[in-house]
């Protein structure tokens, strides 16, 4: 800010607001008038209710055994002890972080492959192809779980299509191939928000750059490391970001689809919150796999954002 | 400034954790009312409940399937009503996963139903009893002449101590409409066809050498025994027949449900019967489809003509007998050296008596017209469900129906129903239908699921100990 414009802010509030003249409190110049919060507060205060007071409640409730009807009982950091030891509640961590190399990498990176294409050739009705690879965003998972559960059922589409090779399997019933099975699904799912994501940043790269990385007899691959992927650099981070965490908090496909089967090979933890909470009478468990659960989601996207930020300086 | 925020923030968090705080679940546990004895003089010869004027009882129920058991509740309550013109039934009918969610809260808030229905085990029925919503039934058991409804073996399910920690044993707290056992659904075509006839397996070692058999004459891609094994129970209530076939005690078997001290799954029958289901697996006798089915559509499945054999709860006799009409034929599993049948099997939902109710005679009443009302045998044989009590009659001229009826009657003479294996901790169900998808696919021996199975038993043996 240049000082005239402050000298000027100055001397209107000198006009309109001084009461006694001389110096007021001590505010710094361009720092916002209390009255400003008074605007913030109906959002704030909707935020504080129903976002973290349900939130420190589950912290509050992660400390105790509680089965959800009788007196609670004190518990320390029981659950949080157990969280780690148990085998299968690990397992379920592991799972989700399976799952981020489907609903993540994979979709990041087929999508940056279309992109590649498209920077390269001219595609026409590239406003259909946008709507049509969008469309998976706009479904209710329910009914994306309804749908893969018919395309991988053992007569299904997806097998009629394979058996001639002998490549037909029980998808979703076989412990080898449940688990990416359901990925693929989520690749799908978050594929077409990186790819629109990715088309509009692309679009906001300047055609010289292009030129200049051609006169300088690029390749395709070299175009894309140069030019593309450094310009799509807040693109990549917000993207990255949405799909690892909708893959970390995975539920709906999966409790519609396996709901953790076969013999728990797709158990993620938003799944064992939901039966410790309702079928195991266990609310304080529950509470500590999701605050778990919320610290690693937070942490992941922080460091994402940390690590966007850190190469834009570079 | 920044101070004067950071403070105000500081401040609206303490507020909120001072909000949430509290010990949870303590307001919820007010003391219960305790019932009121209403003097049972009646006033009116036609009508002892006429004394209390209009009333209105509220009936909650899980048994919502239509064709099924909620017809048969409606109809019977419809009765009662014309009986007691004072009397009117508010009907509240939930699916299964919904009400056992809410029918605790429901039963300890202030507008709680007079007449519900619990669920056996400790996640429900234990809770109730503990919590002391719902009131015992001994008075009725004698007045009523509700004693001679079931046998001993059948009564344990609806029994526990009255701090509602020891399970198979005590006060009674409900009496259930139905029951529920598992069998042997086969398809007298595809039998005929491949020379196989189930009626004359006396023993589980001739229906081993059917299934071999039958094996061999059915299309390799074809199961012999559709399995749905989707959400992983299908398969243990498939196994419950195995289990009875190589275990003599059935008693042993309910102990374990009950969480009764010293019991274990780790028997020489219960491991033998689980290397028996994995050699099943891998003689090919259930395809290879089955993890990605769920009961209800095997069952349709099997109605419309796949696989040779179902294994399976007799709840699922309507949409089988709907789909292979005169094909359909069922049978209990054949006893093996005990010459019992056992196999998984228990009443339907019990119903409870709300320590709230106002009119806990009424209730009394009405439960005693649902389970035992005249005709009320004939209604449930006309949904093809199975009445549970003892002296109800053979459905006429319906053979089927007539052999469904036969499975669970056998099965109650000879002290063979095992209940429901999940009932032994509120984490079973899980644990079990992992355990054995892992079984099943190669991933663990039988040695290991009963090691798995009895670790969740233990455990929570050990939180029931600590009370």
């Amino acid at each position: 800010m240049s000082s005239s414009v402050t000298s000027e802010t100055r001397r209107r509030r000198g006009i309109f607001g001084s009461r006694g003249g001389g110096r007021r409190r001590d505010r710094a110049p361009g720092e916002p008038r209390y009255v400003a919060f008074l605007f913030l507060l109906p959002a704030l205060a909707f935020y504080l209710i129903f976002t973290m007071l349900p939130l420190l409640h589950t912290v509050w409730l992660s400390f105790f055994e509680w089965d959800g009807l009788s007196l609670g009982t004190w518990a320390g950091l029981d659950n949080y002890r157990e969280i780690l030891n148990d085998e299968d509640i690990r397992g379920a961590f592991i799972h989700s972080i399976e799952l981020i190399l489907y609903y993540s990498v994979i979709a990041v990176v087929v999508a940056l492959l279309l992109i590649m294409v498209i920077q390269r050739a001219k595609v026409r009705g590239l406003t259909f192809f946008r709507t049509l690879i969008f469309l998976p965003q706009t479904i209710a998972v329910v009914v994306v779980a309804q749908a893969f559960v018919w395309i991988y059922a053992p007569k299904g589409p997806l097998n009629t299509l394979l058996e001639p090779f002998g490549l037909n399997r029980t998808w979703l019933g076989e412990f080898s191939t449940a688990l990416p099975a359901l990925g693929f699904v989520g690749s799908w799912m978050t594929f077409g928000l990186a790819f629109v994501l990715f088309l509009a940043g692309m679009q906001r790269i300047p055609q010289s750059l292009y030129d200049a990385a051609r006169v300088d007899g690029a390749t395709l691959w070299q175009e894309m490391r140069v030019v593309t992927i450094p310009q799509l650099r807040n693109e990549l981070a917000v993207v990255i970001t949405l799909t690892t965490i909708t893959a970390l908090r995975s539920f709906d496909l999966i409790y519609n689809t396996t709901s953790g089967g076969p013999g728990g090979e797709t158990r993620v933890p938003s799944v064992l919150i939901v039966l410790n909470a309702f079928t195991y009478g266990k609310v304080g468990m529950a509470s500590a796999i999701a605050v778990v659960l919320t610290i690693i989601i937070f942490a992941v996207a922080i460091l994402i954002t940390r690590i966007g930020d850190r190469s834009e300086h570079a | 400034m920044r101070k004067w925020i950071l403070g105000a923030v500081v401040a609206m968090l303490a507020a909120l954790i001072a909000a949430c705080g509290g010990t949870p679940g303590q307001d919820t546990n007010a003391s219960s009312s305790a019932a009121t004895t209403v003097a049972t003089a009646a006033s009116d010869a036609d009508n002892p409940f006429a004394k209390y004027g209009d009333i209105t009882l509220k009936v909650w129920s899980a048994d919502n399937q239509d064709p099924g058991p909620m017809p048969v509740i409606q109809e019977l309550a419809a009765q009662f009503e014309a009986k007691y013109p004072n009397v009117k039934i508010e009907l509240t009918f939930k699916g299964f996963t919904d009400y056992m969610k809410v029918i605790k809260l429901a039963l300890s808030g202030n507008d709680a139903p007079d007449l519900a229905q619990g669920n056996q085990g400790f996640a429900v029925d234990g809770a109730l009893v503990k919590a002391g919503l719902v009131l015992p039934l001994t008075d009725q058991l004698e007045t009523m002449g509700w004693k001679d409804w079931y046998t001993p073996g059948t009564f344990q399910q609806f029994q526990w101590s009255d701090d509602g920690t020891k399970f198979g044993e005590g006060t009674t707290f409900g009496v259930a409409q139905f029951g529920q056992s598992t069998g042997m659904f086969y398809n007298k075509a595809k039998m005929a066809e491949a020379g196989v006839d189930p009626t004359t397996w006396a023993t589980f070692d001739d229906m081993q050498a059917g299934l071999k058999t039958l094996r061999a004459a059915l299309p390799a891609d074809e199961a012999v025994i559709n399995l749905g094994n989707k959400d992983g129970y299908e398969a243990v209530h498939a196994w419950g027949m195995i289990q009875g076939a190589y275990n003599d005690d059935a008693q042993a078997i309910r102990d374990w449900v009950f969480q009764a001290d010293g019991a274990t799954f780790d028997t020489p029958g219960n491991i033998k019967a689980l290397q028996v289901l994995k050699d099943w697996v891998d003689a090919g006798y259930f395809g290879k489809d089955y993890n990605a089915v769920g009961e209800n559509d095997a069952a349709a499945a099997f109605g419309k003509g796949s696989g040779a054999i179902y294994m399976g709860g007799n709840w699922q006799a309507g949409v089988i007998k709907e789909g292979l009409g005169d094909d359909a034929g069922f049978m209990n599993a054949p006893p093996g050296a005990s010459g019992k049948h056992i196999a998984i099997g228990s009443t339907s939902l019990p119903w409870h008596i709300s320590s709230k109710s106002k009119y806990p005679d009424v209730a009394a009443a009405l439960i005693n017209h649902l389970i035992n009302g005249e005709g009320s045998a004939q209604l449930l044989y006309d949904q093809v469900q199975i009445p549970a009590v003892q002296s109800a009659p053979q459905p006429e001229g319906d053979e089927y129906l007539g052999a469904v009826a036969t499975g669970w009657q056998q099965l109650v003479k000879d002290g063979g129903l095992t209940l429901f294996p999940d009932w032994s901790s509120p984490s079973m169900f899980d644990t079990m239908g992992a355990a054995f998808q892992k079984l099943m696919a190669g991933k663990i021996t039988p040695e290991d699921v009963a090691k798995e199975l009895q670790d969740d038993w233990q455990k929570y043996h050990d939180e029931l100990a600590k009370g």
